[in-house]
C-alpha cells in the first residue's frame, strides 16, 4: 500500500513520478518536493580518515626538503661573502655528485652496464653544457641592482617551496609511475632561475660554474635521491631526514640567530602544528556526489 | 480564481538569437508563447557583432541588444554597477512588472537580477545546466549563484535532477523551485513523409564535438558497432575540437563509406538531417535536459542515450534506450535499439510527442510561477540584507556591502535622472491574439530560416 500522508484527499490520485514529460502532474504543483528528493545524493564517498601519526611521518619529507633548500641558501651566502673559494666549491660538487650517484646506484633495482654508461654520458654532457654557458651567466645581471636580485631570489625560492611536488620527483626516476605535474615544473623552473640569479653576482667564471653546478645538482637530483631512499627503506629515510634537519639547524645557528629561530619555527609548524590542524578541519569536509555529476570516462584517451 | 492579469516580463540572458542553443531557443519559444497568452515580453541581451540596438521579432517581441561586446564565452564583462543605468531605463520605459533571468553562467543575468531586486521588482531565475561541486570553477560559480538566489522570488529548473543540483548549490528551500521542462517545436520537427527502409540502419549523431558531449565515447563505440552490425551507417553532424579524433578513427578502421562527417549543421537544417536516420545517438557525459533527444523523438527516431543527469526523465521508457557512459554498455544498447526498431512507427512517435511536450503548456506553467512571484510581499532593504548574511562568514558581509552600494547608486541615479523624466513606451499591439494557435506554431520559426 502506498504511503497515505498526502493521499487522503483522493484515493485514486496517481503517484508523483520523477519525469519531465506529460505536462503538469495531476494533483501536484510544479514545486512539489517528493520524499525521494535528494535520495540519490552520496556524501563524502572518497574521504579518507587520516591518522595523526601517519600524517606527521609523511610531513617529514616536507621538512627534509626545506632543510635541503636552507643548506643551499647557506652555501650561496657563504660564497657571496667569499668565505668559500672556488676550489672548495668544486670539491663540494664532486662529493655531492659522487654521493648522490652512489645512493642512486645502491637503491636502483635494475643495473646494467648500458644504463650506467648512459647515465655517465648524460652527466658528462650536463657538466660540459654548464661549463660552456657559465660566461653568459657571469654577466647576466650586471645592470640590475643587488636589492632586486635578493628580492627576486627570495620570492622565487618561496614559490619553489610552495609548488614543489613533495611526494615524488619532477625528474622521473626509472620505474616511477606518474608524469610530472604542471606545478612541479613551475617550481623546478623557479629554483633554476633563482640559482642563476645568484650565480651572476659572483666574481669569477669558475665561481659561477661551481655554484651553478652545485645548485642544479641539488635542485634537480636531490628530490630524486630522497625518493630513492624513501622507496628503499622508510627508516633510512627518517634517519636521513632527522640527521639533515639537525645539521641544518646547527649551521644556520652559526650563521644568524634570528634565521635559526625562523627555521625551527617553520619545522615545528610543518611537522607538528600542520598535521594537527589538517586533521581538525577534516571534519568539515563535505563532498557531494549524485546523478548530476559529469560522468567519468573509464578508459584513457590516447591521442 | 482571481482575475488573470497580464504581466510585463523582461527576459535577461547573455544567450539569445542570433546564436542557437538550448537556452536561446528556450527564451525565444517561451517568449512567443507568453505573448500568445496576452503578456508583454521584452528581451535584453548583449550585442552580437554589429547586431546592436532595439530589434523586433515575430509577434512583437522587442529585443534590446545592449551595445556591449561579449568578452569570454559569450558573456559580457562583469562590471557590478555598470549595468544599473541601462537596466533601470529599460525597466521604467517598458513598465516591466517582473524580471526573468536565464542561465547561471550568464553574467548579464546575475547583474540584471541584482539591480532588479534593488529597485524592488520581483525576479524569477531559470537554471539550465548542471554543475559540480569540487573544482575551482564550480566553487566560484556556486558562490555567485548563492548570491543571486539568496533573494530571488521564485526559481525554475528544467528537470528534477537539475532541481536537486540547484537546491544543493544555492541553499534555496526546495519549495521555491519549480520544475518546468523545456519543450520542442513539433511543427518544425516532423518525421519523413515516407518511412525509411530498414535494410540499412542509419544512426545519427548531432552534437558539438567536445569532451563534455562524449565525443571520446563515440570514438570507441562507432568502430565496434560497425564491426558487429554490417548494415549500420553513421552520420555525424557538428564540429568541435574532437572532430580530429573522429576523423582519425574513421581512417584507422577504414570506415569512410560507413561514417559520414557533415561538419557544422545550421539549426534550420537539423530536421532534414534527422529524417534520414532511424536511430539518434546521444553520448553526452552530463546534461540537465537534452533538447536534442526531443527533436529526434519528434522526428520519429528511436533514441539511444547515456544515463546521465536529467536524461532518464526526458522520454518514456519505450522511446529511449539508456546505457551507462561506458563503450561496451553503449554498444549493447545500440544492439537492443536495432532489435526494437521494426516496432517503431515514426508518425505515431511524433503524435505522441505532441501530447508529451508543448511550449504552450510550458508557458502556462511559467505563468503560474509568475503569478505566485507577484503575489509575494515586497521587502525593504534591511529585510533583504538579512537574507544575504547567512551565505557565509565573509561572503555574507561582502554580499551585503555590494547590495548597499547598489542601493546607494540607484538612489543617486534617481536624483540625477528622475523616474518621471524617462519616457515610457506606449503599448503597440503588433499581433492579433485571437489568431489560430496552430498556424502561429508553424510560423514561429519561419522567419529565422
Amino acid at each position: 500500500m502506498e504511503a497515505s500522508i498526502g493521499r487522503r484527499s483522493s484515493p485514486t490520485q496517481p503517484k508523483w513520478r520523477k519525469v519531465a514529460y506529460g505536462g503538469m502532474q495531476p494533483g501536484f504543483q510544479d514545486n512539489h518536493t517528493d520524499e525521494s528528493f535528494l535520495e540519490d545524493m552520496i556524501m563524502n564517498a572518497s574521504v579518507v580518515k587520516r591518522d595523526l601519526l601517519k600524517v606527521m611521518l609523511d610531513s617529514v619529507s616536507i621538512s627534509q626538503y626545506v632543510c635541503i633548500v636552507a643548506l643551499v641558501v647557506l652555501v650561496w651566502t657563504y660564497t657571496l661573502r667569499s668565505s668559500f673559494n672556488e676550489n672548495s666549491l668544486m670539491l663540494l660538487d664532486i662529493i655531492l655528485l659522487g654521493a648522490g650517484f652512489f645512493v642512486f646506484l645502491l637503491t636502483a633495482e635494475m643495473l646494467s652496464f648500458d644504463l650506467l654508461l648512459s647515465y655517465v654520458l648524460k652527466i658528462f654532457f650536463f657538466i660540459t653544457g654548464v661549463y660552456f654557458l657559465s660566461p653568459i651567466y657571469h654577466t647576466l645581471t650586471r645592470s640590475i641592482s643587488s636589492d632586486s636580485i635578493w628580492a627576486l631570489t627570495a620570492s622565487l625560492l618561496v614559490l619553489h617551496l610552495f609548488l614543489h611536488n613533495y611526494s615524488g620527483s619532477t625528474v622521473k626516476a626509472p620505474g616511477a609511475l606518474e608524469n610530472p605535474t604542471f606545478t612541479s615544473n613551475i617550481s623546478l623552473n623557479a629554483s633554476i632561475v633563482a640559482s642563476l640569479l645568484i650565480a651572476s653576482r659572483l666574481p669569477s667564471r669558475l665561481h659561477v660554474f661551481a655554484i651553478v653546478l652545485f645548485s642544479l645538482q641539488v635542485f634537480l637530483f636531490a628530490p630524486l635521491v630522497s625518493y630513492c631512499i624513501k622507496k628503499c627503506s622508510f627508516r633510512l629515510h627518517l634517519c636521513f631526514s632527522f640527521g639533515l634537519m639537525a645539521a641544518t639547524l646547527f649551521f644556520v645557528y652559526r650563521l644568524h640567530g634570528l634565521l635559526f629561530v625562523l627555521l625551527s619555527g617553520i619545522l615545528v609548524f610543518v611537522n607538528l602544528l600542520g598535521p594537527y590542524w589538517l586533521i581538525r578541519i577534516q571534519e568539515y569536509k563535505f563532498e557531494i556526489n549524485g546523478p548530476w555529476d559529469e560522468a567519468k570516462l573509464c578508459f584513457n584517451i590516447t591521442e | 480564481m482571481s482575475k488573470q492579469e497580464k504581466h510585463r516580463i523582461l527576459m535577461v540572458s547573455d544567450f539569445f538569437y542570433p546564436n542557437f542553443g538550448g537556452v536561446e531557443n528556450h527564451i525565444y519559444y517561451l517568449s512567443q508563447c507568453l505573448i500568445n497568452l496576452g503578456h508583454k515580453v521584452v528581451v535584453m541581451t548583449h550585442a552580437y557583432q554589429n547586431r546592436s540596438g532595439v530589434r523586433y521579432m515575430t509577434g512583437g517581441l522587442k529585443v534590446y541588444y545592449v551595445p556591449w561586446k561579449p568578452f569570454l564565452m559569450q558573456n559580457t564583462l562583469p562590471t557590478f554597477y555598470g549595468t544599473l543605468p541601462i537596466v533601470r531605463t529599460i525597466l521604467i520605459r517598458e513598465k516591466i512588472s517582473l524580471v526573468h533571468g536565464h542561465q547561471a553562467f550568464s553574467t548579464l543575468c546575475h547583474e540584471a537580477l541584482m539591480h532588479a531586486r534593488t529597485m524592488g521588482y520581483k525576479v524569477v531565475f531559470t537554471d539550465h545546466s548542471l554543475y559540480g561541486f569540487g573544482d575551482v570553477g564550480s566553487i566560484h560559480m556556486n558562490k555567485v549563484l548563492q548570491f543571486t538566489l539568496a533573494d530571488v522570488t521564485q526559481a525554475i529548473c528544467v528537470s528534477h535532477t537539475s532541481k536537486e543540483n540547484t537546491v544543493l548549490r544555492s541553499g534555496l528551500p526546495p519549495e521555491k523551485v519549480f520544475v518546468i521542462p523545456n519543450a520542442v517545436d513539433t511543427a518544425m520537427f516532423k518525421p519523413a513523409p515516407e518511412r525509411l527502409s530498414n535494410r540499412e540502419i542509419v544512426i545519427i549523431v548531432i552534437s558539438r564535438l567536445v569532451y563534455r558531449k562524449g565525443a571520446d565515447l563515440l570514438v570507441e563505440v562507432i568502430p565496434e558497432v560497425c564491426r558487429l552490425h554490417p548494415n549500420v551507417r553513421f552520420i555525424i553532424g557538428g564540429d568541435g575540437p574532437k572532430r580530429v579524433r573522429l576523423e582519425e578513427m574513421r581512417e584507422k578502421h577504414s570506415l569512410q563509406d560507413r561514417v559520414d562527417m557533415l561538419g557544422a549543421v545550421p539549426h534550420a537544417k537539423v530536421q532534414s538531417v534527422l529524417i534520414t536516420g532511424h536511430i539518434f545517438l546521444n553520448s553526452s557525459l552530463t546534461e540537465a535536459f537534452c533538447i536534442a533527444i526531443l527533436e529526434a523523438a519528434s522526428c520519429g527516431l528511436l533514441t539511444v542515450s547515456t544515463r546521465v543527469g536529467g536524461v532518464p526523465e526526458v522520454l518514456p521508457d519505450d522511446m529511449v534506450v539508456l546505457a551507462e557512459p561506458d563503450p561496451n554498455d553503449m554498444v549493447q544498447a545500440i544492439t537492443r535499439a536495432i532489435h526494437i526498431l521494426p516496432r517503431i512507427d515514426p508518425q505515431e512517435m511524433h503524435t505522441r510527442m505532441k501530447t508529451l511536450y508543448n511550449w504552450h503548456d510550458v508557458a502556462r506553467r511559467t505563468e503560474i510561477v509568475y503569478d505566485r512571484a507577484l503575489r509575494c510581499s515586497s521587502q525593504n532593504l534591511l529585510e533583504r540584507l538579512s537574507r544575504y548574511l547567512p551565505c557565509g562568514s565573509w561572503a555574507g558581509k561582502l554580499f551585503c556591502l555590494v547590495m548597499i552600494i547598489d542601493f546607494l547608486f540607484w538612489r543617486l541615479l534617481q536624483l540625477w535622472q528622475p523616474d518621471r523624466n524617462i519616457e515610457v513606451v506606449p503599448d503597440i499591439h503588433l499581433t492579433n491574439h485571437m489568431q489560430d494557435k496552430t498556424a502561429r506554431d508553424s510560423n514561429m520559426y519561419e522567419h529565422l530560416r
